[in-house]
């Protein structure tokens, strides 16, 4: 039985991938100290949220079925601490939270604490936006804008940000069955400080610090600048009615926008615009104040979520320079190059591989037996009685070699 | 819900309208004044407990039904729960609502959810696998428009005599463009899964061309270069197909009538089945359970909207043209291709997608079992 739960459910944009990868890579250390990361493949905890949450994602969902019962039982039958951690979970609903810390063992003596990173609004709105368009998205900044800022919240891009991004109502929705002192909440720290300040934070949340975690990772969310995330709108329009989801999450989210665009990291940076940035102080302002009021632990402080001023000079995405933009293409289409020539030798030796095969099959199609063979059982096939012995003969030697 | 907030009077008449429904009562939030104290560890959101409310109006569904309604969540994205409006100072979250402002839309993602666990756990009847091949079968693949093939594709496997032999002649079952553009939607309504009928229509338009399975141009192509430009053949006669199959006896089947809001139903329901299930059961239970029930159910067929007509009698004519050029036989008159005014509805409609939601909850609840 599991006595203790750390339930991390968001926010996106809040260094959750790197976490998510330390904790996977170092399970087996994690373990000798009686920490349960229970995942054998990385995106495991991800499965099991859109299986909790019935949330199809561009047909990964097939691979979801049933993840969250069979992460639940694995933890339930743990005798220590378990991690669990995924950044969409924040959107679930007041009735899926109730499931999950319920099937996590809350109510039956096991102890859930509720973990949320949480960063200013200044910087997640125009993370989310480039997160969209990193999900197909053709949306303009201002069009994200004006729809996450109207009251009515109808559409799908509304909807999902205030669901993961809200943390007064996340807390409300996750944690209005648990205690506040088991709910902890990780501030993001500003920009220009210590580079492992986040982490630090993270592992005293986990109750991770005694522990000597190998803190290299593999998999990172990186950010993309002003031309780079235009650039990728741009291809979204072009692609979107070309690729599927199959072939465009490795090939414009992994290729072109992780490992190429996201290393140009001299071009200006996404930013709110100045006209937004006192509207979401005054909201960011607001939240504080109630988290404050709610009492819960927070690792960090939350005077970081107050968020830096804006720019001096706002870069606006969707009037992009277009010389910067050209030259993210050129580093794109250079990336795609490189790629396909990689593909094309690969082709070429797959190729070769079955070249070398079907040569090998018609040498034992030449064999006088194979011949000698193949007319035997052809004849026996033209008649009842020859029909009825290979019949016996496949049933004597325990399988069918009809397709042999 | 802490007790503080439970104290306050908004949230006690939530609670004692959530109690009314919970008995089978049909008072709309509005008119309702009565309070209570809380009886569960969260309010359930205006979705699930007017859902609930016009179930109690439809019929009867029982405390069982009742309490799976209120506890449902609406599946993937879209609005989350929504607060009552009237119960308490709402801070955060989503703006609170009128129950019975709530569109219908919003009630069919929650009923859809509970419909894909009842469809799931009524499973689906036995039926005939495929025959054992007969030697002296005629050898042929059906190809063409989805929604007419694959019951007959299905059916003519059963008799051991399935389509897809390696070479065999290539049958191009097709009918009016309009026609095999809804039926491609409906075919994928009742399996992998579609868009809503609004986005489909939008890429029709959009891209000018048909869905891929309903291009017969693009299909017979494909297998002019397999098979041979002769050994294809574009059949608009669905009578002669039993002779070009080899079946002499026996009728071949033809799918059921199915109204466009079951069709638009089976696709919310699938979505939610495609998290619930493998996809393969997904298809099954979809065609096999769900399928037969709805389509028991009668309603106006779904039919091409007149702002698309021209578009469809446009190509349909270059396709005539185009398969007549390129010198396949043709089975029937390829006049069919064009399309013709249908009864019907141009799209589903989202209060009769709910009420039929509605009926068959109220048909599970009350112990069919599929």
């Amino acid at each position: 039985m599991t006595k203790r739960v750390l339930l991390h459910v968001g926010t996106p944009k809040t260094g959750t991938s790197y976490l998510q990868d330390v904790l996977f890579r170092n399970r087996p250390v994690l373990a000798e100290h009686g920490i349960l990361y229970p995942a054998e493949r990385f995106d495991e905890h991800f499965l099991a949220a859109l299986d909790l949450m019935r949330l199809p994602w561009g047909g990964l969902e097939v691979q979801a079925v049933g993840a969250w019962d069979r992460l639940a039982a694995t933890v339930r039958e743990h005798d220590g601490t378990a991690i669990v951690s995924h950044e969409i979970l924040a959107t679930a609903s007041r009735s899926q939270a109730d499931r999950a810390l319920r099937s996590l063992g809350h109510g039956s003596g096991t102890e859930v604490h509720l973990v949320l990173s949480v960063r200013d609004l200044v910087r997640q709105i125009p993370a989310e936006w480039q997160e969209n368009l990193k999900h197909r998205s053709m949306l303009s900044y201002a069009t994200f804008l004006e729809q996450i800022r109207d009251p009515a919240r109808e559409g799908r891009i509304a909807t999902w940000f205030w669901g993961v991004q809200e943390v007064p109502e996340i807390l409300e929705r996750w944690g209005h069955d648990l205690p506040p002192e088991r709910i902890h909440l990780v501030t993001v720290p500003p920009p220009g400080g210590p580079r492992d300040e986040l982490w630090q934070r993270f592992s005293r949340a986990f109750g991770l610090d005694d522990v000597a975690l190998d803190l290299e990772v593999e998999r990172v969310n990186p950010s993309l600048g002003v031309p780079e995330t235009a650039l990728i709108r741009r291809i979204n329009r072009a692609v979107n009615g070309e690729l599927d989801s199959s072939t465009y999450r490795p090939l414009v989210r992994e290729l072109l926008a992780h490992q190429t665009l996201s290393r140009r990291t001299r071009s200006p940076r996404l930013a709110l615009p100045p006209d937004v940035h006192p509207w979401a102080r005054d909201l960011q302002t607001a939240w504080v104040e109630e988290i404050r009021a709610r009492g819960y632990d927070v690792v960090g402080d939350l005077d970081d979520l107050t968020g830096p001023p804006p720019p001096e000079r706002f870069a606006d995405p969707d009037r992009p320079a277009p010389r910067q933009v050209a030259n993210a293409a050129v580093d794109a289409i250079k990336a795609l190059l490189v790629e396909n020539a990689r593909l094309v030798t690969a082709e070429q030796a797959v190729r070769d591989e079955l070249d070398e095969a079907y040569r090998a099959l018609e040498r034992s199609y030449l064999r006088p037996t194979y011949r000698w063979r193949e007319k035997t059982v052809r004849r026996l096939q033209e008649g009842a009685l020859g029909t009825r012995l290979l019949e016996t003969y496949r049933r004597a030697r325990g399988r069918s070699s009809e397709s042999a | 819900m802490s007790t503080a907030e439970a104290l306050q009077p908004g949230l006690r008449r939530a609670w004692g309208w959530y109690a009314h429904l919970r008995g089978g009562g049909t008072t709309a939030w509005a008119a309702w004044t009565a309070e209570a104290e809380p009886s569960g560890p969260y309010l359930p959101g205006a979705q699930q407990l007017e859902l609930l409310r016009r179930l109690n109006e439809a019929g009867h569904p029982g405390p069982r039904l009742a309490d799976r309604v209120l506890t449902a969540s609406a599946p993937g994205r879209g609005r989350p729960d929504l607060p009552l409006a009237g119960t308490a100072e709402q801070r955060f979250g989503p703006r609170p609502v009128d129950p019975a402002e709530v569109p219908a839309e919003e009630l069919v993602r929650v009923a859809s959810s509970l419909l894909a666990e009842d469809t799931v756990a009524a499973g689906v009847p036995a039926r005939p696998g495929p025959g054992r091949r007969l030697p002296w079968r005629t050898r042929y693949r059906l190809l063409g428009d989805p929604w007419l093939t694959e019951p007959i594709r299905e059916e003519l496997a059963a008799r051991g005599r399935p389509s897809g032999d390696r070479g065999a002649p290539v049958l191009v079952l097709g009918t009016d463009v309009a026609s095999m553009v809804v039926d491609v939607w409906t075919a994928r309504s009742f399996s992998t899964g579609a868009p809503s009928w609004p986005e489909w229509l939008a890429g029709v338009a959009e891209r000018r061309r048909p869905p891929r399975r309903a291009d017969l141009v693009r299909t017979a192509r494909r297998w002019a270069d397999e098979v041979g430009r002769d050994r294809v053949r574009i059949v608009f006669d669905p009578a002669a197909l039993p002779r070009l199959v080899g079946v002499r006896r026996g009728s071949l089947p033809a799918p059921p009538p199915v109204s466009a809001d079951a069709t638009d139903l089976a696709r919310r329901v699938g979505a939610v089945l495609g998290v619930l299930v493998a996809p393969e059961r997904r298809v099954e239970l979809l065609r096999h359970g769900l399928l037969p029930r709805v389509a028991a159910v009668p309603g106006p067929a779904l039919t091409m909207p007149s702002d698309l007509m021209p578009w469809a009698t446009e190509y349909a004519g270059r396709v005539r043209e185009t398969l007549v050029a390129d010198g396949y036989p043709v089975v029937g008159d390829p006049d069919v291709l064009l399309p013709r005014p249908r009864a019907g509805v141009e799209g589903p409609r989202d209060d009769a997608v709910l009420a039929l939601a509605l009926r068959l909850l109220l048909e599970d609840g009350n112990g069919r079992t599929g």
